[in-house]
């Protein structure tokens, strides 16, 4: 594992900034692969022994993500949407599990911990570094049980919405009278309203070329035609 | 895990903690200590002392009693120049000074200890001058029977940096005066600050080594103050100059003797004209005049500090305001006053 200094810096800089979320979720991410067991947890060894539940969308989830380098798309980063500064490391491999929780008394303790400093986000970043983990965290040993198709590799299952026709992947789909449906049909979705449409340029592809950026393609590359949205 | 019984039904059993009495005035303590037998005798003064009911602890691999709590607590929160006794007393166990000196109390790890709900820590005034013995600390847990973890993760806190709670010696320095303006120099008026400094350095075990007095001239009081610094003194003292007029030039010459930190103004009334300045490691305070009609000031503040080895710069001098003003008492009772006292 790099240092701590090396992964905030590089963190932040694939965040976009450096926060108080990021070294909160730098040291939870060195913490969790500690307590697990897993030193190097973006090696090409350990990569695959390694889930990641996070509770929360904010910075913190970020560093966590980093510092792992978990990813949604390889299904081992899980994102539970709690609301809580909370991630779950779990080792495959030896099935154990560690929720590491941020404490609400960290935050009451940052000017003790950094009085020297007065502007707000500064002292926050700085007393997140000297506050000792057990301040900073509480942690449970936890046990997760994952379902196989929950854990990384090909689809293992797909079905089709009874009601849509969508293929809904990994038993994502609610089982209605005997009948699979997808979640937007059986449950109310997070958009309303859904239209097909029709948009310009609709028939641009990158091509079997090495491609220009996306919005410098040629117009004369483009077969134009006016489209009219239903 | 705690089992309430009936005060007769208690009797045989161990009582599984101390009993408090109070009588106002008069005694505040154990009644019954933790392991005592219950019998029949003890049945009325229990319930004089209102006690109904009593506790049998049948503790799990997982809880600690709080008197195991405590000893870990004080364990970990004692330090250097600290002392207690393995004898927790209704739970709680009192750390003293294990030497004069002056107490230096982590507050960062103090407040994250005591923001576990289950332990507590109370101490004195960071800064704070004890004698050997002085009660300076003191430490429990909250419940009877406590979880093992939230203990273990208070320990963590307190060893972060060692301890919470420290009583520093203060070296007994060598210290050299140098009395400055013009007024002293030429005889014209009688200088007051040299029986003042002498008393409050050797009221800390230090000792004066030489005393100059020089005019006001910067090259004079820089040349002093190397002279001084050669000799190899712990401590430097210089009074008068420090203020605002144009014969003040007693900074100037701290600067001109080639002090490479050098810090003027503390948050402290009175004393607010109180510089610190080093060369190498040798710290040298400069005095306002408010030493000479002011019992206690910023010198009194630092003074102790400077000898307890703390290395004083611009946010000590200002994180003395809070608490750095002086209520200027008919009858002074400083060090036992807030003056000094808000870190």
């Amino acid at each position: 594992m790099k240092t701590f200094d090396h992964l905030l810096e590089a963190s932040a800089e694939a965040h976009g900034h450096l926060c108080p979320g990021q070294v909160v979720g730098v040291r939870m991410a060195l913490l969790g692969c500690r307590l697990i067991g897993l030193d190097n947890p973006r090696s090409i060894e350990q990569i695959k022994k390694l889930i990641v539940y996070v509770e929360m969308d904010r910075c913190t989830a970020d560093a966590v993500a980093f510092v792992t380098g978990v990813k949604l798309g390889r299904r081992s980063l899980k994102f539970m949407d709690y609301g809580i500064m909370a991630a779950t490391f779990v080792n495959l491999e030896t099935q154990s599990a560690f929720r590491i929780i941020s404490t609400e008394e960290a935050r009451d303790l940052i000017s003790l911990y950094a009085p020297e400093i007065t502007e707000k986000r500064r002292q926050q970043i700085v007393a997140y570094r000297r506050m000792p983990d057990c301040v900073l965290f509480n942690v449970q040993k936890v046990r997760v049980l994952i379902e196989p198709h929950d854990l990384p590799g090909p689809t293992r299952n797909k079905a089709t919405c009874a009601r849509c026709g969508q293929v809904v992947r990994d038993h994502r789909e609610i089982i209605e009278n005997g009948r699979p449906l997808c979640r937007p049909c059986a449950q109310s979705a997070y958009f309303k309203s859904p239209q097909a449409i029709s948009w310009s340029d609709m028939n641009w592809s990158p091509g079997d070329e090495k491609s220009t950026a996306y919005h410098e393609t040629k117009p004369e590359k483009r077969i134009r035609k006016t489209v009219t949205p239903c | 895990m705690l089992k309430k019984v009936p005060l007769k039904d208690a009797v045989g059993s161990d009582l599984a903690h101390d009993i408090t009495e109070v009588r106002p005035g008069e005694f505040k303590g154990p009644a019954f200590r933790k392991g005592h037998r219950v019998c029949d005798e003890d049945i009325c003064r229990l319930q004089r002392l209102g006690k109904n009911h009593l506790y049998l602890i049948d503790l799990e691999n997982d809880e600690l009693h709080e008197n195991q709590a405590a000893r870990m607590l004080a364990t970990a929160i004692a330090g250097e120049g600290v002392t207690w006794e393995d004898n927790p007393k209704e739970g709680k166990i009192e750390m003293f000074a294990q030497h004069d000196g002056l107490l230096r109390i982590d507050m960062a790890a103090l407040g994250a200890l005591n923001m576990i709900d289950e332990v507590m820590c109370a101490t004195l005034h960071n800064h704070t001058r004890v004698r050997k013995g002085e009660l300076v600390a003191a430490t429990r847990s909250i419940p009877l029977v406590v979880k093992r973890e939230p203990i273990e993760r208070a320990v963590a806190i307190a060893c972060q940096k060692g301890a919470v709670v420290e009583v520093k010696a203060m070296k007994k320095a060598r210290a050299g005066l140098i009395i400055t303006g013009n007024e002293v120099y030429h005889g014209l008026i009688q200088d007051g600050f040299e029986p003042i400094l002498k008393k409050k350095l050797t009221d800390l075990d230090a000792s004066v080594e030489t005393v100059d007095f020089q005019p006001d001239d910067a090259e004079r009081i820089a040349r002093a103050i190397r002279n001084q610094v050669d000799k190899g003194f712990d401590l430097l003292l210089l009074t008068g100059g420090m203020s605002v007029d144009p014969d003040d030039v007693t900074r100037h010459g701290i600067q001109m003797a080639g002090a490479e930190e050098v810090h003027y103004g503390a948050a402290v009334l009175p004393g607010a004209m109180f510089l610190v300045a080093y060369i190498g490691e040798t710290p040298i305070l400069g005095v306002p005049a408010c030493g000479l009609h002011h019992r206690a000031t910023a010198l009194d503040l630092v003074l102790p500090r400077v000898l307890a080895g703390e290395r004083i710069g611009k946010a000590q001098l200002a994180f003395l305001g809070h608490g750095g003003l002086c209520r200027q008492c008919p009858k002074c009772s400083f060090p036992n006053c807030a003056f000094g006292k808000g870190l």
